[in-house]
């Protein structure tokens, strides 16, 4: 999805730059805005295809910029956040952020969220077979294979892995996945099912549990299932 | 009152009521024992001799006397001579004497009553002079043994108010007043209240503390309040106000001496208490002002190191594009970032001893899964554990662990830096996790270096780096804030030298049970 319009929400000029010529450099379109509001008057008149926005901003908070932006806009947005503050992150994804990243961040790494967000708005749901490295899908037949053969799941442990699946690459945290697994009634008091069950998914889908290259932990915010690009 | 002086006001000795019921209670009974002597007597008056009836009536006499003292037994004495002299003296039933020679007797009678008297009355003194000064003594042993052990102000002065308050028959009130920072003089521990009708007076109680003299004072005509300084040789620590309300008098010149004797005690130990804080306090500031310096030292060198690295770096880049090769400006890129990765890991353990130290540390314990931590640490280190083999050994049917998962991924990660910085390449880590019933163990080993026996304790001190690592960079602060992490989890943290080589970090952490069923639909 080269030519993408990314608008970049951040008061710190050096940082706006940096992502600038770096997004620029892969093909992308970019407009700057140095606070809050002028973060919400660009994000209607431009239209972006997906706005990086900092949390912390001079004017107003990050997390009512996204709300704001959420009252009329599906627009993919990736937060920037400093390292210790997992509950505003915690917080921004469960209402409607897309993905995060932490400052001091590496190009590679954002350049990863970048293409992941702007994929999933143009990815169509009707995929019936997802194919991630070696493993292997079927979401009509509800079947996993793993390099061909077929993995034995229950259903808590498909459904968890059905949901990572389908946002795949991006981070899910412990409450998106307890309700879209266990349903809407459940409670965050229960996210120790989640991180059992989390651990059996591993032992059956990883090549090596202890050190996990699938579904990887967040700490603090969720879980990410990393689908290698290709 | 002619005995006031032999009334007992130390409260050990023997537990008699107020003065004149005490008089009383010994004329009433040497007139009774006198009068049964007598009783007897004549009912067996044809089998004793007459001397021998005069003999028996010293009895009463030196009973009473070493009970009661002199006066009553001079009181039993002459009531003795009178009946014995009605009853037996011929002519019997009456006063009259017929043979002058018994007034002879009589005398004798009397001056041998008042010897001895005299004598049991000195020999009781006595006895109770040794029993006062014994209860003086071990009143003041006790009380200087009770501070002795006593470590704060404020504790130390409630006992020794209750103490002097204790150690009169009858409880006194009791106030001290200390100095405040601004040398003004405050109540700081009191006895309950006994009479409500007594004031500390300010002007006096400023009058004792500056001149280092005792005074006595009263709002009224009579003295309700004695303001005794409590000083030491060159200072005055305070003033200790005792009512006089218990007693219903004024202090003796004996009572008075016990209450100096107690008050320098007292203020002896307040003087070591505050010596015992200065001492302290002198302490701390030599301790902060040796960490104030090592983090000056430790900041400086390195933020300055990778700091001249990036700046010669991107200077190097910018002015020698031309003549740089592109394999060139890869390797001086590959520096930038080294350099800045170690200043940020620098920081970030910075703003975690600051977030331990000034108690902003809030732990959000949710039940997580061990296993899971050590991967996620693995993986944020996995760049840099590229040239280690890892064995990773943990049980199948390890139970959650209620712990801030973000912490606890610090503390694994600065684990897993280290034993990486300080073993070769090629090298093997360890990570082993254990359970008991209670706790949890991690432990991790490595082939490195290892450490020295006597500084297994100090590699958790802030800033400490050990002399035999003085050549890899560091600032001495990861562990101790690993320590500080998991002294926050009530667990514990040591280290060992690891057999045959290498250094062994074992975590303990406290296991709660989280009754957790596996139902799957």
């Amino acid at each position: 999805m080269i030519g993408a319009r990314i608008l970049i929400v951040d008061d710190e000029s050096q940082i706006r730059k940096l992502l600038t010529v770096t997004l620029q450099a892969h093909g992308y379109a970019t407009d700057e805005a140095s606070n809050g509001h002028e973060g919400l008057v660009m994000a209607e008149q431009l239209r972006p295809d997906l706005i990086i926005l900092d949390l912390s901003l001079p004017d107003m908070k990050g997390t009512s910029v996204l709300s704001q932006i959420r009252s009329w806009s599906n627009v993919p947005v990736v937060i920037l956040t400093v390292h210790d503050d997992e509950t505003d992150k915690v917080f921004a994804l469960d209402h409607g952020a897309d993905d995060y990243i932490t400052k001091p961040f590496s190009m590679g790494e954002l350049m990863a969220r970048v293409r992941v967000a702007l994929r999933h708005v143009a990815q169509s749901p009707e995929e019936p077979v997802l194919t991630l490295g070696h493993l292997k899908i079927d979401l009509i037949h509800r079947v996993v294979e793993r390099q061909g053969e077929t993995v034995k799941l229950t259903p808590i442990e498909y459904d968890l892995l059905r949901v990572l699946a389908l946002s795949a690459g991006r981070v899910m945290t412990h409450r998106q996945l307890l309700r879209q697994v266990w349903g809407e009634q459940s409670y965050e008091s229960e996210s120790h099912y989640l991180r059992i069950y989390v651990g059996h998914l591993r032992k059956k889908i990883e090549d090596d549990p202890t050190r996990p290259r699938l579904i990887i932990t967040e700490p603090g915010v969720g879980y990410r299932l990393l689908a290698p690009e290709k | 009152m002619v005995q006031s002086h032999l009334m007992p006001w130390v409260a050990v000795t023997t537990p008699t009521g107020p003065g004149s019921s005490l008089e009383v209670r010994a004329f009433v009974a040497a007139t009774l024992l006198v009068g049964l002597l007598t009783i007897i007597m004549w009912e067996l008056r044809h089998i004793f001799l007459i001397v021998n009836i005069a003999l028996l009536y010293l009895l009463p006499v030196l009973t009473i006397a070493l009970r009661w003292g002199i006066w009553p037994a001079i009181y039993a004495a002459g009531l003795g001579v009178l009946a014995f002299d009605y009853f037996f003296v011929p002519p019997v039933l009456s006063y009259t004497v017929a043979d002058f020679r018994y007034l002879i007797s009589f005398a004798v009678f009397l001056a041998v009553a008042a010897l001895t008297a005299s004598l049991a009355g000195t020999l009781r003194r006595q006895t109770h002079d040794a029993l006062r000064r014994e209860s003086l003594t071990s009143s003041l042993y006790e009380l200087s043994r009770q501070m002795a052990a006593v470590r704060d102000l404020e504790t130390l002065l409630d006992e020794v108010a209750q103490h002097v308050s204790r150690t009169f028959a009858t409880p006194v009130p009791v106030m001290i007043a200390l100095p405040d920072a601004h040398d003004q003089l405050r109540i700081a521990a009191r006895t309950p209240v006994i009479d409500p009708g007594y004031r500390v007076n300010a002007n006096v109680l400023d009058w004792v503390y500056h001149h280092g003299e005792q005074a006595g004072f009263g709002e009224n005509k009579n003295t309700e309040l004695l303001y005794i300084p409590l000083k030491t040789e060159d200072k005055v620590h305070g003033v200790m106000c005792i009512g006089e309300y218990g007693l219903g008098t004024v202090f003796n010149p004996e009572q008075l001496r016990v209450v100096e004797a107690l008050a320098g005690v007292a203020a002896v130990s307040i003087a070591r208490i505050h010596y015992e804080e200065e001492a302290k306090l002198s302490h701390l500031m030599a301790e902060s002002e040796r960490l104030r310096t090592a983090l000056l030292d430790s900041i400086s060198h390195e933020l300055r190191t990778p700091l001249a690295t990036i700046i010669g770096s991107v200077t190097g880049l910018l002015e020698g594009m031309d003549v740089l090769t592109l394999l060139d400006q890869r390797e001086l890129l590959v520096t930038i970032r080294e350099g800045s990765m170690r200043m940020n890991r620098l920081i970030t353990n910075l703003l975690g001893m600051v977030r331990l130290e000034s108690g902003m540390l809030r732990l959000n314990r949710q039940s997580n899964d061990m296993a899971d931590m050590i991967g996620v640490a693995l993986r944020q280190v996995q760049d840099a554990l590229a040239r280690r083999r890892v064995a990773v050994n943990i049980p199948d049917d390890l139970p959650p662990i209620k712990v801030d998962d973000v912490l606890i991924d610090q503390v694994l990660t600065n684990l897993l830096s280290n034993a990486i910085k300080y073993s070769p390449d090629g090298s093997t880590i360890r990570i082993d996790v254990t359970f008991s019933e209670s706790t949890m163990t991690v432990s991790l080993q490595d082939e490195g270096i290892g450490i020295q026996p006597l500084e297994a304790e100090r590699l958790f001190e802030k800033f400490y780096r050990s002399p035999t690592a003085q050549h890899i960079p560091g600032t001495g602060l990861g562990l101790a804030i690993c320590k500080g992490i998991i002294l926050a989890h009530g667990g514990t943290i040591s280290a060992r030298r690891g057999s045959p080589r290498g250094t062994v970090m074992t975590i303990e952490l406290p296991l709660e049970h989280i009754l957790i069923k596996e139902q799957e639909s």
